[in-house]
């Protein structure tokens, strides 16, 4: 089986930690690579190709121009903007334009962004 | 059945349910911490605390943010001995230091790993407090503060004399003698001199006058 690549780039130390503990020990996700420096995020997707890159949403004013950008070039990649203060995180796609969704900040609500995968790829 | 008494217990109290579950996730892995709780923030949440009895409280800096409503002085109130770690979102001084005045004694801010997190659990504990260096400097400056506005404070609030001492002091600042004191306040001479001498006492004076000077340039009276 084919294991879903993600890229887990949120900057605060605890959330991208509690990301981790929340993909890390699923048999059907793999971490590709993990960064806490936005400026490396480019890179790492062009590097990587993840499937999903998840980021912190605690800066949501810069969150739609940089997703926008990241879609724009690799449109194949989603995007989840997890919020640390929130309930609702957001989920980013491209679909002709970007589309975004609002999911639930919790374990059950990453894990299902992540593995609804091939439904949301239907475009 | 034996029970294990030497565990950390520890409830965790968060509006945003990832950091609920994945911290218990993570902390239920240490072999010295055990989660007994996680809740959002909710009317029944001081009671639910209270039955889970823990000997730390994990909570998001929301607490804070709702501190008019006095939730955590409550908890403390509830659960005697209680220790409270809070997660600040921003390295805010303000919040850090409402924080504070609410009774935590453990800071970690959301930069901090979850190792971290663990760590200052045990820490308060263990009768420890801890508090991220970023924010050392607002609480030494904001405690310097405090000492420089002390005796302004503490004067203002009238160093802690009675409402007949205060009476007592401004009217010896009016030049009245004992006698002169007894006969207006129907008291006998010598109650007025018992008075006369705690109220000394208390501001530290040496003498009446001494006290009178001291009191009206703390603007006790004009």
């Amino acid at each position: 089986m084919q294991k879903i690549r993600v890229l887990v780039a949120n900057r605060p130390r605890l959330m991208r930690d509690l990301v981790l503990a929340t993909i890390g020990e699923q048999p059907d996700i793999e971490v590709v690579g993990e960064t806490k420096d936005e400026a490396e995020i480019t890179e790492l997707v062009e590097r990587l190709r993840p499937d999903y890159l998840i980021v912190a949403l605690d800066e949501p004013e810069i969150r739609p121009g940089l997703c926008g950008f990241l879609l724009g070039r690799y449109p194949q990649m989603k995007i989840l903007a997890v919020a640390p203060e929130r309930n609702s995180s957001i989920f980013y796609w491209a679909f002709v334009d970007i589309r975004t969704k609002r999911v639930e900040t919790s374990e059950l609500g990453i894990l299902n962004v992540l593995r609804s995968k091939a439904e949301l790829v239907e475009i | 059945m034996a029970v294990a008494t030497d565990n950390i217990c520890v409830f965790i109290l968060a509006e945003n349910r990832l950091l609920r579950e994945a911290l218990t996730r993570l902390l239920s892995k240490k072999s010295d911490i055990r989660v007994v709780g996680a809740s959002a923030f909710s009317p029944q949440v001081v009671e639910q605390i209270s039955a889970a009895a823990p000997d730390v409280l994990l909570s998001d800096s929301t607490a804070v943010a709702l501190s008019d409503l006095q939730l955590i002085p409550e908890v403390r109130g509830a659960v005697p001995g209680l220790k409270v770690v809070m997660i600040g979102m921003e390295a805010e001084p303000e919040t850090f230091l409402r924080a504070i005045h609410d009774g935590v004694v453990g800071y970690v801010l959301k930069d901090a790993s979850a190792m971290e997190v663990a760590a200052a659990v045990r820490s308060v504990a263990g009768d420890e407090a801890v508090c991220p260096p970023t924010l050392c400097l607002a609480l030494f400056r904001h405690l310097a503060t405090q000492r420089s506005q002390a005796p302004n404070f503490h004067f203002k609030h009238n160093l802690g004399l009675t409402r007949r001492e205060q009476q007592l002091v401004q009217m010896i600042g009016r030049g009245l003698t004992n006698k002169e004191i007894a006969s207006q306040l129907n008291l006998s001479e010598q109650t007025v001199k018992n008075h006369v001498h705690r109220m000394l006492h208390k501001v530290g004076a040496s003498d009446r006058l001494a006290a009178v000077e001291l009191c009206r340039s703390q603007g006790i009276f004009t």
